[in-house]
């Protein structure tokens, strides 16, 4: 009797992210017609990703906005066509095949978690789509329709770990949320590692949002790492840097070292706890370069100065652009095979300095740098690779022989 | 020495239980309302801390009253215009409040933008006592949960609103014949719960991190608690908090943190099967 009311509640609540993410669509057509070029812009603004993607779509609209000011792409202007994905990897799934089939994209640029990326990746992979994927990632993946810009765990690690095994200590500590990311990145850290001669001291990995970590500061207390090397993600970010420095730990001392602690995490801790910690990325706000004071001017103009802008944001940024000089390169638009095939050697002078896309690969030669946290909460960068380094989407220190897909 | 250590920081995750469960203790408990947005309530307490002591700077106690203030605002203005249908229809308040509960988020992304933020810790420093570090806003936690658990008690066994908010709860009708006006009582209580959930907020901002999905954490937390302790039992809720406090610290001990974790589940599972109406049954006439 009482049943159905049950599978009613059950239905409703499975709906609720579909009917949120339906609601927020923004339709691109109308308008454009056969004068300009529409790119697909895909990503959450909505949901728990939301604080990070926002900024990424922010990042995209704003490059279309200065190609399109600046004459467009062969004289036809960009069309952004804006879908929210509300942090739902089966949404992103409908998004895309709605942005590929109904709206007719040239290529969508978008996602940002691990699971919306290999939910969009069959449905371009059918419609022989295009998906700029602007994130860095963990790697062991390749698609002939997926450009990948973001960093492989190779070119954020190759120099970071052998550093921080120089100049901080040998001993490491893990701390990571438990999904795929930290473990594929740990494990490259740990072959890293035995390379360098330093060791692994402890584990340990929590639940996607937990907030508490007395017990894990007291394993690190016990194991007295040199090193506590976090890949802690969302929320649990802020909570563990504040229990960390809380509990008596010093930062200055023993670091938290991180390829994925960004700016976005520490506008969520105050300074003096922040300060000491280090990070490796490709790209950071406070980076010293004109580009950058350039884009970074623009970017807070345009969505207000307190934003941060973080590796991702660029990396979404400098997407747009590749987009458009392979757009250039080719005659027909909707020719998929022959726009993905122009990425091969494209090179820009990004806000993090020149990149260069893989001839073969599909992924994107980048900058490796390690910045410290410094007394105002910000970062400072302290070392600059000096030269690009190779995307390894199967790292060879962990994979020396594994078969090169884009090969065949 | 590590068991010291362990022991004292399960006593501080209790306080924290203790006092996240509150609130929820009096929603769920004595109103039957299973309260989806209880862990956005708190939520809301730790965003009005947020303004009074890092926007306006303004001293991080203030920011306290402020919280109860606001979310005891919020917890009345939802009574009225949602709960209120719903006595009695537990499946369709659960429905209710999830809605009310992504409003809220939602609300509070659009005026404070998704990222997180942050609260100074006003306390800083930390006892040591041998090798057993406790911070003292761990300490201020516990003590602090102390006192609002006598608060409470004080509310529900000593004041004119205590003994009409337990007679409500005990029999609406014979209430109502009484001349106790029920309805203003169950916006009270409600306003009062959600208090409680936001001075929790308040509590745990300079500890965790302050964003609009923060609450979901604390809600799984404060419904296991509530549980365990007994449906609408104070002493309930403090003996839960204890238990699952020292019990999530002593397994990660010896095992890691996920597994920890499910082994508390399990014990509660457990409980639960013996004792369907958790440890501290409330004695109903």
């Amino acid at each position: 009797m009482k049943k159905w009311t049950v599978w009613i509640a059950l239905l409703t609540l499975m709906m609720l992210p579909v009917l949120s993410a339906c609601s927020s669509s923004t339709g691109g057509s109308g308008g454009g017609g056969n004068d300009g070029i529409k790119v697909g812009v895909l990503f959450s603004l909505s949901g728990a990703t939301a604080v990070t993607e926002k900024g990424m779509a922010n990042a995209t609209l704003m490059a279309i906005d200065e190609i399109n000011a600046s004459g467009g792409v062969n004289g036809k202007k960009l069309i952004p066509v804006q879908e929210d994905l509300a942090s739902e990897p089966s949404v992103a799934a409908t998004k895309a095949k709605k942005l590929l089939l109904e709206d007719k994209v040239a290529a969508i640029i978008g996602c940002y978690t691990s699971a919306s990326r290999q939910a969009v990746l069959p449905i371009v992979e059918q419609n022989n789509g295009l998906l700029v994927y602007p994130t860095l990632y963990e790697g062991e993946e390749y698609s002939k329709n997926i450009i990948y810009t973001g960093a492989t765990p190779n070119q954020q690690l190759q120099d970071f770990v052998p550093w921080l095994v120089k100049n901080v200590g040998k001993k490491f500590f893990f701390v990571g949320s438990d999904y795929v990311y930290p473990a594929e990145t740990n494990k490259q850290v740990k072959a890293l590692l035995q390379q360098q001669g330093g060791q692994v001291v402890g584990e340990e990995y929590v639940p996607i949002g937990q907030s508490e970590f007395s017990s894990v500061v007291n394993k690190i207390k016990a194991a007295q790492p040199d090193v506590v090397f976090s890949d802690l993600v969302g929320d649990s970010v802020s909570a563990f840097y504040k229990q960390y420095k809380n509990f008596g730990m010093d930062p200055k001392k023993v670091p938290i070292a991180s390829p994925i602690t960004a700016e976005t995490d520490l506008i969520s801790m105050t300074k003096d706890v922040s300060a000491g910690n280090i990070s490796s990325y490709g790209y950071f706000q406070t980076l010293d370069t004109p580009e950058n004071k350039k884009f970074v001017e623009a970017y807070h103009n345009k969505y207000g100065k307190d934003e941060p802008i973080t590796d991702v944001h660029e990396s979404a940024y400098f997407s747009t652009y590749l987009l458009k000089m392979a757009l250039e390169k080719v005659q027909d638009p909707s020719d998929t095979t022959k726009l993905i095939d122009a990425f091969a050697g494209l090179e820009f002078d990004a806000p993090e300095g020149k990149i260069k896309v893989d001839e073969k690969n599909h992924h994107t030669w980048l900058h490796s740098r390690i910045a410290k946290v410094n007394d105002n909460g910000q970062f400072e960068v302290i070392v600059n690779s000096d030269k690009l380094i190779h995307p390894e989407p199967w790292a060879k220190v962990i994979f020396p022989d594994h078969a090169e897909p884009w090969n065949n | 020495m590590v068991i010291g250590q362990v022991i004292a920081d399960g006593i501080s995750i209790a306080g924290i239980l203790i006092i996240v469960a509150l609130g929820l203790g009096i929603i769920f408990g004595v109103m039957k309302v299973i309260n989806m947005a209880h862990g956005d309530l708190i939520m809301i307490g730790a965003y009005t801390t947020y303004v009074f002591s890092t926007v306006m700077k303004l001293p991080f106690f203030a920011g306290m009253i402020a919280a109860f203030v606001v979310t005891a605002l919020v917890g009345a203005l939802i009574e009225m215009l949602v709960i209120r249908k719903l006595y009695g229809r537990i499946l369709e308040t659960l429905l209710a409040t999830y809605g009310v509960s992504l409003l809220l988020q939602q609300i509070v992304r659009m005026i404070f933008g998704p990222g997180g933020k942050s609260v100074k810790n006003p306390l800083e420093s930390s006892l040591s006592i041998g090798s057993v570090v406790l911070p003292h806003f761990r300490l201020f936690i516990i003590l602090f949960a102390v006192f609002l658990l006598l608060l409470v008690a004080f509310v529900i066994y000593k004041t004119k609103f205590g003994i009409q908010f337990r007679t409500v709860s005990q029999n609406r009708e014979m209430s109502e014949c009484l001349g106790i006006n029920t309805s203003l009582i169950d916006t009270y209580t409600f306003a009062f719960g959600a208090g409680l959930a936001g001075i929790a907020g308040a509590a745990l901002a300079p500890l965790k991190t302050v964003s609009p999905t923060m609450g979901l954490d604390y809600l799984v937390d404060a419904f296991m608690v509530v549980v365990l302790g007994g449906v609408g039992s104070l002493t309930g809720t403090a003996i839960g908090s204890g238990v699952i406090g020292e019990a999530n610290q002593l397994l990660t001990l010896v095992t890691t943190e996920t597994l920890g974790k499910i082994l508390v589940f399990i014990l509660v599972i457990i409980v639960i099967r013996f004792k369907p109406e958790g440890l501290f049954k409330m004695e109903r006439r």
